[in-house]
């Protein structure tokens, strides 16, 4: 148990990391232009480009701030995929993916490399694949949700910073190896590649999967986030692009950078970097009520709920 | 919309804002009053005490609480909205809230007595 003061201070030492009261791990939603005043006052160069970033974008989105460890562009990912995704992707519906892990194991010595941030009694192999059954049904349970109160009551549940959240985001990383694995196959036939691919394979560190496991992924969480080559790596893993508003690069062309470039997907999830080191989820300000058909986008539940009022 | 800036009134150990609250997404929305949609979960103001720090800062009964501090409260939970509005540490609160138009608001409070 901390002291409220204790709390405060921690809050004002990792301003990025405040993440309120609760131990939640993404916070609430709230609006960009007090966040922005608040955080970023003075007048050097950085605080007005940075404020005028947070400007720009102000009046389509609010903020949710995501608990800022090494975790948090997976975290971000993984917040949008739960509470935004309209169905399950296609590589996840045809595919029962948790066989994947020994897949993988009996074709190359990975998963030996493996780091876990949790105890585990089991192999790694079997953890992996504990980790992808979860993903796969957390996904199905958020694209299932019969009303946005539901889903996010559900997202609340898995961003409280327990093993669950960490395996999820576990299961993250398994796919950008898995899906390295594939592309360096294919770049080494001489088939058709996204570009990306070769930045990522170009880093004298990671000139395959294995060195780009033993020396970039297994550390992601623990010592070092994503490059942004590695963000590419995600989108295109997930088939989902990532869009990114960049604000130290406000006044720029790579303001807003889509990961992967080719930016194929209609509707991106949309994260926010000051610095891109901590990430943060953008929600859409306007939530529309009803759907493509004219039909109002939830269902009054009336299933004997409370309706309190509270005086102040 | 209007933007509602509340001083709260200490009252020995309490501070009192002089309002009620009543929605959240973990409520019933059709026992809602208030709101035209009944299946809007958001925040709205039940009661207003006559004189009070809300009156005063030009709150009114049947006004829906879009932000408190900036925190968005259209998508919170009863308990969550409460929080945001009385944190010790905070004397003032700033509101946005939206508020139906005279002729509605007039045609309610009609309906009410």
């Amino acid at each position: 148990y901390r002291g409220e003061e204790e709390i405060q201070k921690e809050c004002a030492l990792f301003p990025s990391a405040a993440v309120g009261e609760t131990q939640s791990s993404v916070s609430a939603a709230e609006d960009l232009q007090t966040y922005s005043e608040r955080e970023w006052k003075g007048n050097t160069t950085k605080s007005l480009l940075i404020r005028k970033g947070y400007e720009a974008i102000a009046s389509e989105f609010n903020l949710r701030k995501v608990r800022g460890d090494n975790y948090c562009a997976l975290r971000a990912v993984l917040f949008q995929v739960l509470s935004q995704s309209k169905q399950l992707p296609a590589w996840l519906h045809d595919s029962d993916i948790s066989k994947w892990p020994k897949e993988m194991h009996s074709d190359q010595d990975f998963i030996t490399e493996w780091q876990f941030p949790f105890e585990t009694s089991k192999s790694k192999v079997q953890h992996l694949e504990q980790c992808l059954e979860l993903l796969t049904n957390k996904w199905q349970e958020a694209v299932q949700s019969k009303s946005l109160e539901e889903r996010e009551r559900m997202c609340q549940q898995v961003f409280r910073g327990h093993d669950e959240e960490y395996e999820l985001l576990e299961a993250l990383k398994f796919l950008m190896l898995r899906t390295a694995v594939q592309l360096h196959s294919d770049m080494e036939k001489g088939s058709d590649v996204p570009e990306f691919c070769w930045l990522l394979f170009a880093r004298d560190s990671s000139k395959c999967p294995k060195t780009f496991l033993t020396n970039h992924l297994r550390h992601v969480g623990f010592s070092g986030g994503l490059e942004q080559v590695e963000m590419c790596l995600l989108g295109y893993s997930l088939q989902e692009t990532i869009r990114v508003v960049r604000l130290y690069k406000c006044d720029t062309e790579e303001f807003i950078t889509y990961y992967p470039n080719d930016h194929k997907n209609a509707s991106p999830l949309c994260l926010l970097t000051e610095d891109d080191r901590h990430y943060n989820v953008l929600v859409p300000k306007k939530f529309p009520k009803f759907d493509a058909y004219g039909r109002p986008k939830w269902n009054p539940p009336s299933d004997g709920q409370s309706s309190i009022t509270t005086r102040l | 919309q209007q933007r509602i800036e509340i001083h709260k009134l200490r009252d020995g150990d309490n501070l009192i804002l002089g309002f009620s609250i009543g929605g959240g997404i973990d409520q019933d929305p059709s026992q809602n009053p208030f709101s035209e949609d009944k299946t809007d979960k958001g925040i709205y103001v039940t009661r207003v005490s006559k004189g009070g720090p809300a009156e005063v800062a030009g709150l009114r009964m049947g006004d829906k609480i879009m932000q408190v501090n900036g925190w968005d409260m259209t998508m919170v939970t009863h308990d969550q909205a409460r929080k945001k509005l009385t944190k010790k540490n905070e004397d003032v609160v700033r509101l946005l809230v939206t508020r139906k138009s005279l002729e509605n608001a007039v045609r309610q409070s009609m309906m009410q007595h």
